[in-house]
Formats: structure tokens, C-alpha cells, sequence
């Protein structure tokens, strides 16, 4: 089965089209749902930037999501900012934070970079409560209220469709393949003469950089966050099961997972809301021990598909 | 602040201190013989906690007593766990073993939410302090102190001196030359795995006894054995001792001297500036 | 992979289109998102539970506008995002006639903005906190004592004993906060010192430090805005440490019947605060407590008594509007004031409880015995806390 460009083009046109007039008959749950899907299709995108292409996991990844919801929250409240630009600040502060802790932590071999994400939603949840006076620290902090959810479906939908072309462009590109390469076997790309620290770290910036911009989004949408919604380990393990289910180090691998795994989800937890983190583990377990490339890894290998896919 | 209000905090941090030492070894071992993070570490401390829960409101035994069971129960699990997933990753690249341990890590917590409910459980056995000079020793905190570090010394006397435990050592220093001595490694594997677990249980134990127990409870401590590991080195199985010390006393300063909240953060600080400053650790260790 | 999605999407627009509004003379559906899992589990399923029984005293008489009720659902795992989808799928898809609040203020607050938008009353049973109320919403309605007014009791009675100095302590969550921030402001209002002031995070576990520095203030009362591990945790500490305040009080969990299994005798003395209590003399309570009972294999906890009562009260209001218009249900639910097995109800006009009345507590004798407000009391408090090593 080889994919041509035309018919492959055809249906994405259909597919955005329809996506972008469904507002206009679906029903607001049903907005909202999609709206999440697109919510995921950026997170998973953007962990894959990190964790997929370079091999370096991030299990602390929903810090960036909070931190952009919460300066996405700020802005809006306190300086009074339109929510559209206050989600830009979101991601901008989501990239501050990346330097921040990418500087020191990327240096690190890949385990040791993985357990310096590990405690890092739960330091950013204690700052948080902490800085009370500006965050409203365990109270969470409200948004004035604001029926803006058509709008941020468009907005979280060009964030969707920007990361998956971002990610496009990179495993394209020469930078990505540095990045597998760094991923495979880092010494010898450090032989090679590539920058890996420097590599690492402009990846795991914009890896960044659509959580944070998701996050203030998802803030302006619920119009109420707090520390524990928005820095939850949960959010983190689902990303990573979307990626991991969809495959890693493919374009269309986390969109592919986000969508299956949000629909996977709202059916199963519908009927069965008590074992929902116990199918995620087992999901987690089964794909790393028998399809470590994921769905999309093993549609790669059955029919011989691109790999830039 | 007085030098009382600072030696009652520094108690405190050595009566954690253990505890955190013991359950990092564990961590530390596995890490050191299979190159494998396992972060389910904190899921298994949680089953040996419920594992005295029940039997000590079941059967009624005496929670301390029932400390080698919990450890006898998880050294079993920690076998079949590893002897049917954990055996899979060992050479895999590290990204397979977080995430396998990871996936297995959600699957126990959400396992004993199922199977024993969010309610929060606590044994009701000894409250209360001694009072020395002073300042109170708690009186469950010190017991398990003492457990703790009994149990951490036998672990450590049988890594010096039995055959099993040099043999566990050869191989965390060089996998192929103990195969080439002779060392059954897939058999070192099974039993380091089992002992962790067994230690990481060995803690949910003696915790069970001091905090309220629920599924959720390991979490935080798979995390703070990691600090553990990074502050005393990895592979540094002494260090694991050092680092456990060093960090409940550093939580605790800080909780006295800022807040119970910055504790966390210290914490953290002091894990990044750690790994930036001397990543093999601060009394040396394997560097990766 | 992109076709197949196409077509779900395009499936499910054409469904939306052809969903036709719900017939108008069937049962009355009331849709709710309650925490069946997550954090809030178990108090959530006893608010369901309540809701339940509500729902089956009200179709053994016949119902309300000569109509059944029926109830509808959803699990929200105790997390405001999940909330707010489901309340749009139950007013946008489900198209129920009404919905009752979740459980917890956080996810009320998220959802409130749901209800709000498409004009749905919501009587939020479960929520407590104040700004909930003070955002110019008009179609909230609180049914419990806000958060602040939880250590009111321990307070007013430590006041009324001349105790002066005060120490406060709290999980630093939205209910524990407020709860916390009430018993400052009140006890500066009566003219007594907070010498100690800090909150701690949730999940904490080890407050020796906390202690220490509590100890070393030497506070004539600890009031300390807690669940139920943090209490037992900063009692059994509170022991170990020797710290002696002449009043101890908690919020959440002191009422708990596992408290005191828990503590055994180191539960006696504490102060806790409840909404309600089942041996409290309002009208149908024992009736409630005994029917429940059978019904659900255990005993009511306040979330139970305030999920019942929030869902009669919304009964009560449709039943005077005689229709189940929004606008005139609001103002039924405004100029209402009734007392129920939960006690009294009046609001203001944001919604705002101003009749429930909280009581205070303190365990004696393997009891809880209610020992403020006075017209309520059973007993006088047993004061002060005889110190840890004399008991």
C-alpha cells in the first residue's frame, strides 16, 4: 500500500473542514470534547518533540501545562490581558520554565534527567500555593466569567494542527535527525560533533511550548483553575500513553493515539470509571513489552511507510 | 528558635532519615545491578503498609512483628514481578524501563484502590514519646528507626559477606564479568528485585504504623528515593545510608526554618543542584 | 484513519441534529456529576446516596408536578474539567429538566459556569465556599454553613472563656483555607492574638517541625482546618510533641466515626464541627437516619443528610413555581425559608446560605456530644484539655 500525496492532501482538506464547522451543529458537549481532543493532539505532540525524538523522558511535563495555565490566569486577571495574547504569555512562561530547569537537568544523562521530572508538577504545586498572593495559592483562581468556547476550539485546533506540522518539519529536517541520533546512541553523536546539550534543550523548549499555550487556553475555558487540576500526575501519564500507543518519533503517532485514546476513554470510563488507570498501566506495559513503536511503528514496518510519517 | 525547637527537628530528620535510607537501598540496588528505574519502588511500599494493615486489624498480630512478614509477601512479588515483566527491559533502553515500571506503577495503585478502597486506614498501636532531656522521641517513629536500621544493617552485612551478596555486588560493578566468573546473573536479577521489593516493603511496614494509609501513599516515596540515590551516588550502596540521613534532616530544617510547604521545594533544589554540581553524587558513586 | 474519524464526527453532528427535546409529560430528569471516584470518592457517594433517597421519598408522593423523577449520573473523578463536560453533556445532550450541584467547592465552582451560561438552577449542596456565591451568579444556590464559619464554635467558646492567644493551622486547599481565614478574622474580631499562623501541604505527613514552632508559641487554642488523615496525623504528633493548648478543634474528618476508632482515647476533648448531626431535632431526622440506614447498609455522614435535603428543597421550589422555568423556580428558591432534616435554609440574593446553622462538637466519652451553639447543645465542653501526660 503506498500513500500518495494527492488523496492523502484530499482528506486532510476534508477532514479540517468539517472540524472547522462543526460548531455549528454539534452540541456544547460535543465542542468540548473535540476541543479536548485537539487539547491532547498538542500535548502528546509536544511530549513526543521531547521525549520521542530524543529519547529523553519527561515525566514532569504537565508542569508546563500548569504553569501555562496559571500565567495564562494571571495575565488575564491581574494585567487584564485578552485571553488570546494571554495564552501566548502561557507559553512563553512555560518556555521560561523549560530553560530553567532544562539547563541544569539536560546536562544529565538520560535516568537522571527522567527523575528530575519526576518531582517536578509537585515542586511547581507547592510554588504555586505558595505564592498565594498572586496565584491564589490553595483557593485556585478564578476567571471572570466568559463563554468563549467556540473560539477556543478554533484557537486549540490551530494549536493542534501547528504542533503536528512543527513535529513535521523537524523529523524532516536535519536538526531531527540529530535529535534520533542523540536518541540512539549519544556518544557517538557526541563523536559525530553534535551539540547534544544544546540539541536537547532548543527540543525540549518548544516541547514546551504548546503545553503552556494549552494550558492558559484550558484555563480561560474551564474559568476556574487550581494546583492539584492543573498539575496532576494523570495528565502527564496520559500524554504519555498516547504517544507511546500512537508511536513515538512519528508525526501523526501522537495525533493517531490522542484521538483512540480520548475515545478509548470516555467509553471505558463511562462503564467502568474504577479500573480506567489500571487499563492505562496495562496499556503502557503491554505497548513497551510488545509494540514499543507503538501503532504506527508497527503500520511503518508492515507497510513499509515513510518514516517521516 | 530555640536549640531545643532545633535538636527536636534534627531527631525527627534522623528518625526519617532511616527509614528513607532503607527504602532507597532497594531502589539503589536495583538500579545498581539491573540499570533498571523502577518506579513502581513506591506502589510496593505501599502493599507491605497494607500488608500489616491487615494483618494486624485481621489476625490482630503486632504490626512491628509483622514487619518480615510484609517483607517475606513483597520479596515474593518482586520475584514474579520481575520474572515476568521486569526480566524483559533489563537490556532495553533505559526509556523501556521507566515507562515499564511506570505502567506497572499505575496498575498497583489503581489494583489497591480497587481492592481495599481510597479509605484512608491507620493502625492504632503505640502513640506517644519518651521523653530524653527534654526533647520527645517518638515512640512509634523510634521503633521503626530501629527496625530500620537493623534490617539496613543485615542488609548490608549480607552484601559484604555472604556469597549471594558478593555475588549481587560483582554483578552491579560488571555485568559480563560476573557472567564470565560464573554468576548465575538472570538468578542475581530475580533475587535484587525480590530484595528491594522486600525492603521497600519492609519500610510501608513500619510506616503503616506512624501515617494513615492509601493506595496513594508511594508515590512521594519513589520520588524521595531517588533523591536518596542521586545525594549518596548510584551504585553507592553506603551512600544510600548517607543520602537517606541527609535528606530527612534537610526536610525537616527546612520545614522549621521556612515552611512545611518549602520543605518540598528544598528538596527538590537540592536534588538539581546535586546532579548539576557532583552528578555522581556527594560521596561518589557510577556515573551512568 | 483521518476517513474513519470524519465519519464519526459527521455521525455524531447528524445525531446531535436529530436529538429531539425530551417529552414534555414523561418522568422529570435531574442530571447531576457527582465524585464516584478519585479523591472525594467516598464522601461523594454518600451525596449520591442522598440524592437517591431524595429522589424516592419524592416519587412515594407522587412526585412533583404530577410527575416521577428521575435521576441521571455522571462520574466527574473528583476533577473540575471532567465536571464542567459533563454538566454541558447533561443540559446540551441529555437534555435534563434540572441539575443538582457536585461534590466539593472546587468542582462546584467549575460547573457553576456551566449552569450559568445555559440558565439551569443549581442547588450546589456541597459547596461551602463564600466567593462561590459573590460572583453575581443567580441561579446557585447554597444549602450547607460556609467554610468560613467551621471553627466559629471553638472560637466563640475560647473567647467566652477569656483564652487569649490562638493558633491556626491548615491544609492548604480551597475548603481548608477558608475555614482557616474565618477562625483568623474571627478571632481578631473577638479581640484574641493568632500567634501562629502557617498551612501545610495536602498530603503532608510528618508536622513536627509544624509542632515545634506551635509548641514554642504557647497558643491557648489550636484550631486547625483539616480532612481526616491531616487530623490524625497532627493529633497523634500533637501527643508525641506534649503539646498542650487548653481547646484543640478540627474541621473535616473530626466527625468522622473513624476518628475516634482511630485515636481511641487520644480523640477525646478534640473539638470538630459538622453540619449535621443525626441526633440533631429537626423535623424528619431520625426518620431520614433510620430509612437511610436500611437503605444503604451505613450510616449518613452530613453529605448524605445535605444531598438529600439540597435535592428536596429544589423539589419544593418547582413544586411552588408549578413549573420548572428557571427564572421562576429562582425566585421561589429566593423567597423560600424552610427547615429540613438538615436544618434551616434562607438565602440571600446571591444565593447565599444565611439560616444553616453549623455545631460544634466535642468527643466525650467515645461520643460526640454538640456543645455549641447553646439552644442545641447537649452537654456543657468538658475544659480545659487536661494536658497529653495526665490523661
Amino acid at each position: 500500500m503506498t500513500l500518495t500525496r494527492g488523496p492523502v492532501l484530499a482528506v486532510l482538506a476534508l477532514a479540517v473542514v468539517a472540524l472547522c464547522v462543526y460548531p455549528a451543529f454539534g452540541t456544547g458537549y460535543g465542542v468540548r470534547s473535540t476541543l479536548q481532543i485537539f487539547m491532547w493532539i498538542a500535548l502528546a505532540g509536544s511530549w513526543n518533540l521531547i521525549s520521542g525524538l530524543t529519547g529523553y523522558v519527561s515525566f514532569g511535563h504537565v508542569a508546563f501545562f500548569g504553569i501555562g495555565a496559571y500565567a495564562g490566569a494571571i495575565l488575564i486577571t491581574a494585567a487584564g490581558w485578552s485571553w488570546p495574547i494571554a495564552a501566548l504569555g502561557g507559553g512563553v512562561a512555560a518556555c521560561v520554565l523549560a530553560l530553567v530547569i532544562g539547563y541544569p537537568c539536560l546536562r544529565l544523562k538520560g535516568p537522571y534527567f527522567a527523575i528530575s521530572m519526576l518531582g517536578l508538577n509537585e515542586v511547581l504545586r507547592a510554588l504555586v500555593s505558595y505564592f498565594e498572593g498572586l496565584t491564589g495559592g490553595g483557593n485556585g483562581l478564578s476567571l471572570p466569567t466568559l463563554d468563549a468556547t467556540r473560539s477556543i476550539y478554533y484557537v486549540m485546533g490551530a494549536l493542534a494542527v501547528a504542533v503536528t506540522a512543527v513535529t513535521y518539519l523537524i523529523i524532516t529536517s536535519r536538526f531531527g535527525l540529530r535529535l534520533m541520533t542523540i536518541r540512539e546512541d549519544e556518544i557517538a553523536a557526541e563523536a559525530m560533533g553534535i551539540d547534544t546539550f544544546r540539541h536537547k534543550l532548543v527540543a525540549f523548549l518548544i516541547s514546551a511550548l504548546g503545553p503552556g499555550i494549552a494550558g492558559a487556553l484550558t484555563a480561560r475555558d474551564q474559568g476556574y483553575i487550581e494546583p492539584i487540576s492543573v498539575f496532576p500526575l494523570a495528565i502527564t501519564v496520559t500524554m504519555i500513553v498516547m504517544v507511546l500507543f500512537g508511536g513515538k518519533g512519528t508525526v501523526w503517532g501522537p495525533v493517531l493515539g490522542a484521538i483512540a485514546l480520548f475515545v478509548i476513554q470516555e467509553i471505558v470510563w463511562a462503564r467502568y470509571p474504577y479500573v480506567h488507570p489500571l487499563l492505562f498501566g496495562a496499556i503502557i506495559v503491554a505497548v513497551v513489552l510488545a509494540m514499543p513503536r507503538g501503532v504506527l511503528g508497527l503500520l511503518q514496518l508492515k507497510y513499509r511507510l515513510p518514516r517521516t510519517i | 528558635m530555640t536549640p531545643e525547637m532545633i535538636a527536636q527537628v534534627l531527631i525527627s530528620g534522623v528518625l526519617s532519615g532511616a527509614l528513607y535510607a532503607m527504602v532507597a537501598l532497594g531502589l539503589a540496588l536495583i538500579y545498581g545491578v539491573m540499570r533498571v528505574i523502577n518506579i513502581a519502588h513506591g506502589p510496593l511500599l505501599m502493599l507491605g503498609a497494607y500488608t500489616t494493615y491487615f494483618l494486624y486489624s485481621r489476625a490482630g498480630m503486632n504490626p512491628f512483628l509483622t514487619v518480615p512478614v510484609a517483607m517475606a509477601v513483597l520479596f515474593v512479588v518482586g520475584l514474579l514481578l520481575q520474572r515476568t515483566l521486569v526480566f524483559r527491559v533489563v537490556d532495553a533502553p533505559e526509556l523501556s524501563s521507566l515507562l515499564l515500571t511506570f505502567g506497572i506503577s499505575i496498575a498497583l495503585v489503581n489494583l489497591a484502590q480497587l481492592a481495599f478502597t481510597s479509605d484512608l486506614r491507620a493502625v492504632e498501636f503505640i502513640t506517644g514519646a519518651w521523653v530524653v532531656g527534654g526533647l520527645a522521641l517518638s515512640k512509634p517513629r523510634f521503633i521503626a528507626f530501629l527496625f530500620a536500621a537493623a534490617v539496613t544493617t543485615l542488609a548490608f552485612l549480607f552484601l559484604k559477606s555472604t556469597r549471594l551478596g558478593k555475588a549481587i555486588r560483582a554483578t552491579s560493578q560488571s555485568r559480563e564479568v560476573a557472567l564470565v566468573c560464573g554468576i548465575n546473573v538472570a538468578r542475581i536479577h530475580l533475587l535484587t528485585f525480590g530484595l528491594a521489593s522486600a525492603l521497600a516493603a519492609g519500610g510501608g511496614a513500619l510506616l503503616a504504623v506512624i501515617v494513615a494509609i492509601q493506595p496513594e501513599m508511594g508515590g512521594v516515596w519513589t520520588f524521595k528515593s531517588f533523591l536518596v540515590i542521586v545525594l549518596g551516588g548510584a551504585g553507592n550502596y553506603p551512600g544510600a545510608l548517607f543520602g537517606g540521613l541527609l535528606l530527612g534532616l534537610v526536610e525537616q530544617l527546612a520545614s522549621l526554618f521556612l515552611t512545611t510547604q518549602l520543605s518540598e521545594v528544598v528538596a527538590y533544589l537540592l536534588l538539581v543542584v546535586v546532579l548539576i554540581v557532583r552528578p555522581t553524587g556527594l560521596l561518589g558513586g557510577r556515573s551512568t | 484513519m483521518t476517513r474513519k474519524t470524519l465519519g464519526l464526527w459527521a455521525l455524531a453532528g447528524a445525531m446531535a441534529l436529530l436529538c429531539v427535546p425530551a417529552d414534555a409529560q414523561g418522568p422529570i430528569r435531574i442530571g447531576a456529576s457527582l465524585s464516584l471516584t478519585g479523591t472525594y470518592a467516598k464522601l461523594g457517594k454518600n451525596q449520591h446516596e442522598g440524592y437517591q433517597l431524595c429522589i424516592k421519598d419524592l416519587n412515594a408522593k407522587g412526585g412533583v408536578l404530577g410527575r416521577k423523577l428521575e435521576f441521571v449520573v455522571y462520574d466527574d473523578q473528583s476533577t473540575p474539567a471532567t465536571a464542567v463536560r459533563l454538566y454541558e453533556k447533561l443540559i446540551t445532550e441529555d437534555k435534563v429538566d434540572g441539575v443538582m450541584g457536585p461534590y466539593s467547592s472546587p468542582v462546584s465552582e467549575a460547573a457553576a459556569n456551566v449552569t450559568e451560561k445555559y440558565k439551569k438552577i443549581m442547588v450546589a449542596p456541597l459547596a461551602a465556599t463564600t466567593s462561590i456565591f459573590r460572583k453575581g451568579r443567580k441561579y446557585i444556590f447554597m444549602v450547607i454553613s460556609p467554610a468560613e464559619g467551621y471553627l466559629e464554635g471553638v472560637v466563640d467558646m475560647a473567647a467566652k472563656r477569656g483564652l487569649k492567644t490562638v493558633a491556626v493551622v491548615n491544609e492548604d486547599t480551597l475548603f481548608s483555607k477558608a475555614a482557616a481565614a474565618g477562625a483568623v478574622e474571627l478571632a481578631k474580631k473577638k479581640g484574641m492574638q493568632v500567634v501562629f499562623s502557617e498551612a501545610y501541604p495536602k498530603g503532608n505527613t510528618d508536622f513536627s517541625a509544624l509542632l515545634t514552632k506551635i509548641k514554642a508559641a504557647n497558643p491557648d487554642v489550636v484550631v486547625a482546618g483539616t480532612y481526616f488523615d491531616d487530623a490524625v496525623a497532627l493529633t497523634r504528633q500533637m501527643k508525641e510533641l506534649n503539646v498542650n493548648p487548653k481547646m484543640y478543634g478540627v474541621t473535616v474528618g473530626g466527625d468522622l466515626p473513624e476518628f475516634y476508632d482511630t485515636l481511641k482515647q487520644n480523640a477525646e476533648y478534640i473539638y470538630g464541627a459538622t453540619q449535621w448531626e443525626p441526633t440533631l431535632p429537626y423535623p424528619g431526622n431520625q426518620e431520614f437516619f433510620e430509612t437511610y440506614k436500611k437503605d444503604f447498609g451505613h450510616e449518613p455522614s452530613y453529605h448524605s443528610a445535605a444531598g438529600y435535603a439540597g435535592c428536596l428543597i429544589y423539589g419544593e421550589a418547582v413544586k411552588r413555581a408549578n413549573s420548572l422555568d428557571a427564572d421562576k423556580v429562582r425566585e421561589q428558591l429566593l423567597k423560600l425559608e424552610t427547615k429540613t432534616i438538615f436544618g434551616d435554609y434562607k438565602v440571600d440574593q446571591d444565593g447565599f446560605q444565611l439560616a444553616h446553622k453549623m455545631v460544634t462538637f466535642q468527643w466525650q466519652g467515645e461520643k460526640k456530644v454538640t456543645v455549641w451553639p447553646d439552644e442545641l447543645a447537649q452537654a456543657k465542653p468538658r475544659y480545659p484539655t487536661p494536658p497529653w501526660t495526665q490523661r
